[in-house]
């Protein structure tokens, strides 16, 4: 769905947001509202960022093999077209080093009730699963990194999967380059737990007043692998019940299963065994704040479940667990200081040389400072450590500067 | 006087003290005559703004549509009268957040006042402002609650909410009382004003967008004034 894979494509949208938004709103101002137009039916935001951060020779902050959540430069623009009171038509357009310019987020929204109770979206969604991956990036998010459960790159695959239990440990620790006997032989990046950096097609409902509302979605892809179009046959429903008691607080519970292993896998292996070939997740979200503080944190149990083939067969579904704190206090008008705890761990398989966890456990502290320098025009920059159980380097220390503009 | 116009009410409060005062001490004959009053209108050409929130893709739903926001004008005098500048009136004043906007949009106040920020919401906001003439950040807090803040420098003080992107409003904070703003028919009008010669200038949404001269006679009486702002 690229429209263009030119290098300086971020720049140039980047540019182009600048001068819209001087134009139409204030332009001998600095923008800090978004452009608003035809009486408030057209509504253009944007942001653009320049993220620089020390080599990471473990992979521990790639979004994909070439792409690293530290170095990079990324703009997007937020369009709304209010058709009418009930229907608008909403598109996020991103471009990005090594990505091109790439229609994030394109669907329709309708809203039958005059309540505002009821909203559909179909089309390239939101996921409704946790909270991170809706954060409208890079202002909602206090540090640089992202957390794990949203970036860090396992060793699962959709499009190819292990023979064995041995070809499965054989990757421990590689996410970001991997290669199995099954299916593409194209070595590739592993997935995250849950992408944040794409979004899955299909429809969404949400009911209910913001103190007490659900959503529920049915896709094509799946948590690990959001996609435009289907691969195996199988859709994903996922569903969020959020509670909204007081201001100061939101728990979230999510739930999802979608099938998740591609079509290719199991033509390359007809004889394996029927199974589910399925992702499910679990999750749990807070957010609580007073004050000058802001807490965040979520738990995600999750699952794939891939085929059982040759021996030593992986029988049980591959189970990770992993969870995030953060914390956010401002200091000074223009001044906060955040941290993050965060880790994911793995269960344990049954390989020739015994029981192992079938990816290396990863552990990181993120904690940083983010200076106003005017308003929508943000400074940040973090310190990333990371410890992994596994893997050629097990731990990398990183920091980063990144400079973000948006209104 | 670029420089004024340039950088709207701080600078020009600031720089027109000395020279007011200055001029009243040369003329010293400023205070014999019968106070007047300026009144007038300032009409606004330019579309008024939906202050929306961000377009934000990553909605579950629909954000709640909200009207246009009314944006005033104030009128002021940019050279000030003979005891414009004597230690004004401390007072308070509110500055609402409600339906997640600033209400109203526009306040002007004298040096000394102090405003109250209640959150009238059952959303939690964060009043802040990085403005030179007084940086603050009350914190988040919920419906029912206020927080105030005491404006002791003249100038304009940009207030933004640090959860709703789309909230801002301005505080212009004044040496003297000479100053107004104006209604939703676009009508002012600044009484009391001693007979003497002013300029008087309009200034909307950040910038001082006219000014003008105007003359109280001795006798006192109204003086019209009327701008379009395009």
């Amino acid at each position: 769905m690229r429209l263009s894979s030119s290098p300086l494509g971020a720049a140039a949208l980047a540019a182009g947001l600048w001068l819209s938004s001087a134009d139409a709103a204030m332009a001998q101002h600095w923008p800090t509202e978004p452009v608003t137009l035809a009486g408030g039916r057209l509504l253009i935001g944007g942001d653009a960022s320049v993220t620089f951060g020390s080599d990471d020779p473990g992979w521990f902050t790639y979004t994909d093999y070439e792409t690293s959540a530290i170095r990079r430069v990324r703009a997007g623009a937020t369009i709304e077209v209010r058709a009418t009171d009930r229907i608008a038509f909403l598109t996020e357009i991103r471009a990005e080093t090594g990505a091109g310019v790439t229609p994030y987020a394109w669907y329709v929204r309708v809203s039958p009730l005059a309540s505002g109770l009821v909203d559909i979206q179909a089309g390239r969604i939101p996921p409704v699963f946790g909270t991170f991956a809706r954060r409208s990036y890079p202002q909602d998010n206090p540090l640089i990194g992202s957390p794990q459960t949203y970036q860090y790159l396992t060793s699962v695959r959709p499009d190819a999967v292990p023979a064995t239990a041995d070809d499965l440990l054989k990757m421990k620790g590689r996410g970001w380059l991997v290669k199995y006997p099954v299916g593409d032989q194209t070595p590739h990046n592993g997935v995250p737990t849950i992408a944040a950096e794409r979004w899955d097609t299909g429809v969404q409902v949400r009911v209910g007043p913001p103190a007490l509302e659900g959503s529920v979605s049915y896709t094509v892809g799946s948590l690990s692998d959001p996609r435009v179009g289907d691969n195996n046959g199988g859709g994903q429903i996922a569903g969020r019940v959020a509670w909204h008691p007081v201001p100061a607080f939101t728990v979230g519970v999510s739930a999802a299963r979608g099938v998740f292993v591609a079509d290719n896998v199991r033509e390359a292996r007809p004889d394996a065994p029927p199974g589910d070939d399925d992702q499910r997740a679990f999750g749990i979200d807070a957010e609580a704040s007073w004050s000058r503080w802001l807490f965040r944190g979520e738990y995600v149990a999750n699952s794939w479940s891939v085929p059982p083939l040759d021996v030593p067969r992986i029988v049980d579904p591959l189970g990770s667990r992993a969870g995030y704190v953060e914390t956010k206090i401002r200091l000074h008008p223009r001044l906060y200081a955040a941290v993050r705890g965060d880790v994911i761990r793995f269960t344990t398989i049954e390989g020739s040389g015994g029981l192992d966890t079938w990816e290396a456990d990863v552990s990181r502290l993120e904690y940083g400072v983010g200076i106003t320098i005017r308003r929508g025009l943000l400074l940040k920059t973090s310190v990333l450590s990371n410890w992994r159980d596994g893997g050629r380097v097990r731990t990398d220390h990183l920091g980063a500067v990144q400079l973000l503009f948006w209104f | 006087m670029d420089g004024i116009r340039r950088s709207g009410v701080p600078r020009s409060v600031a720089a027109t003290t000395a020279a007011a005062v200055a001029l009243w001490l040369a003329c010293g004959a400023l205070a014999a005559g019968a106070d007047g009053v300026i009144r007038g209108s300032v009409e606004i050409r330019r579309s008024q703004v939906v202050t929306e929130a961000r377009p934000a893709a990553a909605g579950l739903g629909a954000a709640q549509r909200r009207p246009v926001e009314f944006r005033p004008a104030v009128v002021y005098l940019d050279s000030a009268p003979s005891g414009a500048f004597e230690l004004p009136e401390t007072g308070r004043a509110a500055m609402d957040q409600r339906n997640q906007a600033f209400v109203p949009h526009i306040l002007a106040i004298t040096v000394g006042t102090t405003v109250d920020f209640p959150n009238s919401d059952v959303t939690f906001h964060n009043v802040f402002s990085l403005s030179k003439t007084k940086a603050f950040d009350l914190g988040r807090y919920s419906r029912g609650k206020s927080k105030a803040v005491r404006f002791d420098r003249p100038g304009v003080v940009q207030v933004f909410c640090d959860i709703h992107s789309h909230m801002s409003a301005y505080i212009l904070v004044f040496a003297h009382r000479y100053f107004a703003v104006t209604d939703q028919a676009g009508n002012f009008a600044i009484a009391g004003v001693p007979p003497g010669s002013y300029t008087l200038a309009v200034w909307h949404e950040g910038e001082v967008r006219d000014t003008r001269a105007v003359t109280i006679p001795d006798s006192g009486g109204a003086v019209d004034a009327a701008f379009v702002i395009r």
